[in-house]
């Protein structure tokens, strides 16, 4: 048996890893525990007491209203991995730097960034939103319509990004993608993207952003990057949405072609 | 040979001309040439001018004639671009200046084509260029000047070269040779430093050998040829010495992907390994050696035999593992000596050897700590941090040493977060709200590591004291956890607990140098603590020991008596039993004791720094590598990631190390051979485990001034070791039966006894005298006055070189309102220049003009 002083001596370590992690354990409270609480509770999933808090919240028709709304749930309330203010306001400057027309959004999740970024589009361009879950994008679609942006702005396609991206061309009639935002699952972004390079829709500085790339992380994405030597990328380097302790990366890549 | 030099100058004319050609193309660019340019024509022409006052003072030691025509020349010169540049400011036709231009183009090339040449030749060159000048612009041609250049042409051939050329020709070869000296600290861009090396080389090597006439241009081929093999043969013997430091290439690849501080640790390791390695020369040249070879061999008495009891089991790996059985009873413990004055045919002092090695090793210690800290203060000079932050911060914060990519983006990072906190650092002292927060925090940081220390040391007493009881009850009825105990829970203290206070220290926002010397100086708090306890518990069981062989000794004169009165009466005139030596009682020996304790810890701490490097880095770094294809987040960029190497512990665990050795080297002469097998393994097993399993620093930072705080560290824990030891020594007597002091009253007895016997009476007496404390205590005295002055001269010293750093400062300060005073009067100058050019305005080389003002405004 081993002997209670030994055990004790074990305390310090335990000390550590609590305070060292202490924002993961935090992250995990919040985004899992209460959220399995709270579906249990209430009966409505996620997204859906999201969706009533923005109603209660939000002005309908002001865009930057159902952020903020959508910002004091997260950080308050509940915890969806949204962009979040922070890494929005580089997304929107990246925007405004760009002002794409064709703009191509890679999970919509419950609409949040599709609201950033139509937001920030230059008049008569158009985004293309794509979200797999049928019910998440129930609620995306209600958002965006709450936030004012109608058929001709914003574009929702429910289906699976890998199924969605052959077939923009032959679909949508689109030739060339502007911008691309990429915030669907991490395990998706690295084909997505080699998807979207043998579609031909990307042009010489097409800008692609991918939001999460160091948490939870997506290594292949990031390898892929590196090697291909298509692009000029860098990743800007920002704490987790809604959490302060936690680092993450949003990499910004601009397509430069074969040369 | 001069007509080839003819032809060669015509050539350089024809290209001249060919270059003025084109030049005559491209002018109207020509006229808009940037101002770098400019100023690149200027430094030239300063250059120049530079050369020719350096000539003229070669020159002054010549004979009279030459002189004056020199003069004469450089004064013409001096005229000559005088009334050129009077001439371009008055406003000359657009041609002349053009030309002037061109010329001075194609004498800067001709200076750097020719530039392997002698200066003789140059000198030609000008006098010819001056000629051409005067064609053009004066059309006066001297008469005079042509014989001078004609002098010149025949200057030039070394074989009939008059002495005094030769010593000309010989100046110019030493100023090459003091110019590739010197390349190295010249302000040029490195294109131009290349080509400069290359041809005074080739000038050097042309000119050197043709030196000299006869016998004596033999000579000095010879001389030469023999300077030039004694360098390679120094420069080969400096990569030698580089090459034959151990493990230096190993180090500088750290440093180069780890930046200094890591290295710095590696560099103390190393430097430690030299002082266990002469401590070990110590102890096994002077002390085992000698008793294995010239000693009473194994089982010639009691003390250098095991036990009967403990035969069975003295050569089981267990009982060996544990510094027991045949371990015990040889050279690697203090009870294996014998008492015996002298042993073997060399008549070898053993107990005094024993005793001076005991005390040499510390002396030494000392000494080479002392001396490296002086030498450590001497190199890092009188910095001050506070004073100009911003500028140490551009211009120093880069570390040179770093060689890999990775380490160096991790520096460029730091080093803009670093500005980025230093300017919110410097926003925040003017706004002077936030400080009562930070000095919370950090009061609070502090008493959570005073309640960590406080815990960490009630826990090591409670187990002392659990420990004892079990020692009491007897070891063979606990489990190998209880009996272990004692050593888990140091061992595993003192390896949580400074990674708590590293994650306490995040709490106090410090520069990362100052937040490893607070982490150092907490860890070595816990160290200490530990230490203490545990030789306070050491000494509990001293006295448990010397009871016991009171009781021991009162047998053995019990068992003695009973053995002789039981064989006496049978027949007297027989020999004394002979009784086999394993069978003979013996005490305690608690010297032994101590020694196997110490031995113990040292191994146990080993096994575990090795065993936490595995774990803690290796089997994490695998698990992290392989683990990553199949997991959900990014292992590598997320949550375990790689370790990154912890200067501060290694550094102190090594320090504690070194203690340890210090305080037990006395009762286990085989410390300092374990300790440097340990330190040779750990050299290696850390230079492979931080290449292959940690990552850099994320905040790399140089280690410049931690050298000393290691160094200070050192001395305190030396002191603090030996002050047990010296302790032990001095109070407690030594067992009766084991050891070389064995019979003694005091172990220092030895000396006296040396001095008694081995010496002539007057020296026993001289040294009586030399230790009457009416000698000593004035000595002592007298040491400390000495200290006192040498202490207060150093300050006054710091005192003057703060004064004179004032100085320095107020002359800077001085100097820039003069800068600043001739750039306003350089700007007044040039607008006085646009006015004139507006004046003259509709003239199409009014920009030329402008130009040749902001040049001449540039010199000011």
């Amino acid at each position: 048996m081993v002997s209670p002083a030994i055990a004790l001596a074990f305390l310090p370590l335990l000390l550590t890893l609590i305070i060292r992690y202490r924002y993961y354990f935090v992250l995990f409270y919040r985004a899992v525990l209460v959220r399995i609480w709270r579906d249990c509770v209430t009966g409505l999933s996620r997204e859906e007491r999201a969706y009533q808090y923005v109603l209660v919240h939000a002005t309908p028709g002001d865009p930057d209203s159902i952020l903020e709304a959508f910002d004091v749930w997260c950080s308050k309330v509940e915890y969806i991995s949204n962009i979040g203010p922070k890494k929005g306001k580089i997304l929107d400057r990246l925007l405004m730097e760009q002002s794409p027309l064709t703009v191509l959004e890679l999970g919509a999740h419950c609409g949040y960034s599709t609201v950033r970024i139509a937001r920030a589009l230059p008049l008569g361009a158009r985004l293309y939103s794509v979200e797999m879950d049928q019910r998440n994008a129930a609620i995306a679609e209600k958002i965006i319509r709450l936030a004012g942006f109608d058929d001709d702005t914003v574009e929702l396609i429910v289906n699976p990004s890998d199924e969605v991206i052959p077939r923009l061309r032959a679909d949508y009639g689109l030739e060339r993608l502007d911008f691309v935002f990429m915030d669907h699952w991490k395990k998706s972004y690295c084909p997505d993207l080699q998807l979207l390079e043998g579609s031909g829709l990307l042009g010489k500085g097409s800008m692609i952003v991918a939001d999460n790339v160091l948490f939870p992380g997506a290594p292949k994405f990031l390898r892929h990057i590196r090697k291909s030597g298509l692009y000029e990328w860098k990743v800007h380097r920002a704490t987790l949405e809604y959490s302060k302790g936690i680092r993450d990366g949003m990499a910004e890549l601009v397509y430069q072609g074969i040369k | 040979r001069r007509r080839r030099r003819d032809g060669e100058r015509d050539k350089k004319r024809r290209e001249n001309g060919r270059r003025k050609a084109s030049k005559d193309v491209g002018e109207g660019e020509e006229k808009y040439q940037t101002k770098r340019e400019k100023r690149e024509r200027g430094k030239t022409k300063r250059s120049k001018n530079d050369r020719e006052a350096k000539r003229r003072e070669t020159y002054k030691e010549e004979p009279v004639k030459v002189k004056s025509n020199k003069t004469r020349e450089i004064g013409k010169n001096a005229k000559n671009e005088n009334t050129r540049k009077w001439e371009a400011r008055m406003g000359e036709p657009e041609e002349s200046y053009t030309k002037e231009k061109k010329k001075r183009k194609s004498a800067k090339k001709e200076m750097e084509e020719d530039g392997g040449h002698s200066i003789a030749k140059e000198e030609t060159h000008q006098v010819n260029k001056i000629k051409k000048k005067k064609k053009k612009e004066t059309s006066e041609v001297d008469n005079e000047d042509n014989e001078e250049e004609d002098d010149k042409e025949k200057e030039l051939r070394p074989e009939d070269l008059s002495p005094e050329e030769l010593e000309k020709l010989k100046e110019a070869v030493d100023e090459r040779k003091k110019l590739i000296q010197s390349l190295r600290g010249k302000p040029w861009p490195m294109k131009k430093k290349l080509v400069a090396l290359r041809e005074s080389q080739e000038f050097v090597e042309k000119y050197e050998g043709a030196l000299g006439k006869g016998k004596g241009r033999k000579l000095y081929a010879y001389k030469v040829m023999m300077t030039k093999k004694w360098m390679k043969f120094q420069r080969d013997l400096e990569n030698f010495k580089t090459a034959c430091i151990p493990w230096e290439m190993k180090i500088k690849e750290i440093e180069s992907h780890f930046g200094s501080s890591v290295a710095s640790y590696f560099i103390f390791l190393r430097w430690m390994y030299g002082i266990n390695m002469i401590l070990f020369g110590l102890t096994f040249g002077l002390v085992m050696v000698p008793e294995a070879l010239m000693g009473r061999p194994y089982g010639s008495i009691p003390r250098k035999t095991v036990p009967r009891a403990e035969e069975a089991s003295a050569m089981d790996f267990a009982v060996l593992w544990d510094c027991g059985g045949y371990a015990q009873y040889s050279v690697l413990f203090y009870g294996y000596y014998n008492n015996q004055r002298a042993i073997g045919w060399l008549k070898f002092r053993m107990p005094l050897s024993y005793f001076l090695v005991g005390v040499g090793t510390v002396a030494y210690s000392y000494m080479v700590v002392i001396r490296t800290m002086a030498r450590n203060a001497n190199e890092s000079g009188v910095g001050d941090d506070n004073s100009f932050n911003f500028s140490w911060k551009t211009f120093t914060s880069w570390d040179y040493l770093i060689g890999n990519p990775e380490t160096a983006d991790n520096k460029f990072a730091s080093i803009t977060t670093s500005f980025k906190e230093a300017i919110l650092e410097e926003q925040e002292s003017r706004k002077d709200d936030n400080i009562h927060l930070t000095r919370f925090l950090r009061v609070l940081a502090n008493f959570l590591v005073l309640c960590c220390l406080a815990g960490s040391g009630y826990l090591i007493y409670f187990v002392v004291r659990r420990s004892q009881k079990f020692a009491l009850d007897g070891l063979e009825n606990h489990t190998w956890w209880e009996r272990n105990e004692v050593n888990m829970v140091m061992s595993l203290l003192g390896m949580f607990c400074p990674m708590l206070f590293d994650v306490i220290s995040t709490l106090e926002n410090y520069h990362p140098r100052v937040a490893l010397q607070w982490q150092l100086g907490r860890i070595f708090a816990l160290f200490l603590g530990n230490l203490y306890t545990f030789i306070i518990a050491l000494m509990d069981e001293i006295n448990l020991k010397r009871e016991e062989e009171m009781i021991v000794k009162f047998n053995i004169t019990m068992w003695e008596t009973s053995l002789y009165n039981g064989t006496e009466p049978e027949n007297s005139t027989a020999p004394p039993i002979s009784i086999h030596p394993a069978d003979v009682p013996r005490g305690p020996c608690w010297e032994t004791m101590v020694g196997q304790e110490f031995v113990r810890l040292i191994i146990s701490d080993t096994m575990t720094t090795y065993i936490t490097l595995l774990i803690g880095d290796f089997i994490r770094a695998v698990l992290v590598r392989f683990l990553n294809y199949c997991w959900c987040w990014d292992l590598e960029a997320g949550f375990p990631s790689y370790s990154e190497f912890d200067v501060s512990g290694n550094v102190l665990g090594l320090i504690f190390n070194q203690g340890m050795i210090w305080m037990g080297a006395f009762y286990a002469p085989c410390l300092p051979a374990l300790n440097v097998l340990r330190l040779h393994v750990s050299m290696y097993l850390q230079c492979w485990s931080v290449m292959c399993c940690n990552v850099p620093q994320e905040r790399v930072f140089k280690a410049s001034g931690s050298n000393n705080f290691y160094m200070a560290m050192l001395l305190v824990i030396l002191f603090l070791s030996t002050l047990p030891a010296i302790y032990t020594i001095v109070t407690i007597p030594p067992s009766f039966d084991c050891g070389p002091f064995s019979g003694k009253k005091r172990m220092f007895d030895v000396i006296h006894e040396t001095l008694e016997s081995d010496f002539p009476a007057w020296f026993g007496k001289v040294f009586s005298y030399a230790s009457n404390p009416g000698l000593v205590l004035p000595f002592i005295l007298l040491m400390v006055l000495a200290i006192y002055y040498l202490q207060s001269t150093s300050k006054s010293y710091k005192e003057a070189n703060v004064e004179l750093k004032k100085k320095l400062q107020a002359q800077n300060e001085e100097n820039k309102k003069k800068n600043k005073r001739a750039a306003l009067q350089a700007q007044m100058v040039l607008e006085e220049a646009r006015k004139v050019a507006s004046q003259t305005a509709g003239q199409p080389n009014n920009s030329t003009v402008l130009q040749e003002y902001e040049s001449e405004a540039f010199y000011f």
